[in-house]
């Protein structure tokens, strides 16, 4: 079954200022839609009178996710808070190779000594097989 | 911000200096003497290492077949075959394998390889025996085709 992995959704702003405006309407506005559609994430409104308004995204793994949401509309806000929604708290880094094992070899690494004959097999002139 | 009169332009100062030149610099920390430390020498090794790579990308794809192809070169002399009989003779026995599958496989599991091989120097003496036997043997057994249609 699919466990969402966002916790929790911070939306920090103030009551005030200009730029936070997009982040009231979306307040007023999507945040109920939101929380309703995506019941497993909790999201926390607090109104505070500092710096920019902020968005900070929780996961299960501990990874931390702070997005500015200054001079963006509601819509945009929208779209930001389901992207995250359906983000996994995984680093954004280039994946190096998409395949990966624990176990590479079943039959045992190939290493110098493995086709060559050993001394229990030798047939020369004087050794014998043991 | 619209400036309505000239004058006024003058007064803006760029604040963000800092964060612009660290975004350049951020790709030359690795980068050998001075330009990893001077914007004015890390923009240009900047600029020409991003060329480099988006470039190198081409050749990336001819260098690993060039070098699958030379491990299963060496793995294939280990078991007697030299590396254009092991892969014609691989293809005419219906074994698709890529060079990359088979470069894994001479590593990872060399008993595998060695099947492979095997199968590559019977289907050789079969191909032999058609072109110069000549005569009313019987036909090579792993030299049947079959139509997956």
């Amino acid at each position: 079954r699919y466990v969402r992995q966002l916790q929790r959704l911070q939306l920090l702003f103030s009551p005030t200022t200009a730029d936070a405006r997009g982040a009231r309407q979306f307040v007023e506005e999507a945040a109920l839609d939101f929380a309703r559609r995506h019941p497993d994430v909790v999201l926390y409104v607090s109104p505070r009178s500092g710096p920019a308004p902020l968005l900070v995204a929780e996961y299960l793994n501990g990874t931390v996710r702070e997005e500015l949401i200054a001079n963006k509309t509601s819509e945009e806000i929208v779209q930001l808070v389901t992207k995250l929604a359906g983000q996994s708290g995984l680093d954004i880094v280039r994946i190096r190779k998409p395949f990966h094992t624990d176990n590479p070899s079943v039959q045992g690494q190939w290493h110098p000594l493995t086709n060559k004959p050993s001394a229990l097999t030798v047939q020369g002139p004087r050794l014998q097989p043991q | 911000m619209v400036l309505l009169s000239a004058p006024r332009w003058l007064r803006s100062r760029l604040t963000d200096r800092f964060w612009r030149v660290q975004e350049v610099l951020k790709y030359a920390r690795h980068f050998r003497g001075r330009k990893n430390r001077c914007y004015k020498l890390a923009v240009r090794s900047v600029r020409r290492a991003f060329v480099k790579s988006t470039k190198a990308r081409r050749e990336k794809k001819r260098f690993l077949r060039a070098l699958w192809i030379t491990r299963i070169e060496a793995a294939s002399l280990e078991h007697g075959l030299k590396y254009p009989a092991f892969i014609s003779n691989l293809l005419k026995s219906q074994v698709e394998l890529n060079r990359k599958v088979i470069a894994d496989l001479a590593i990872y599991e060399p008993k595998t390889f060695k099947s492979l091989a095997a199968l590559a120097q019977r289907r050789r003496q079969e191909g032999f025996l058609a072109a110069l036997g000549d005569g009313k043997e019987p036909e090579g057994i792993f030299s049947r085709i079959v139509h997956h249609y």
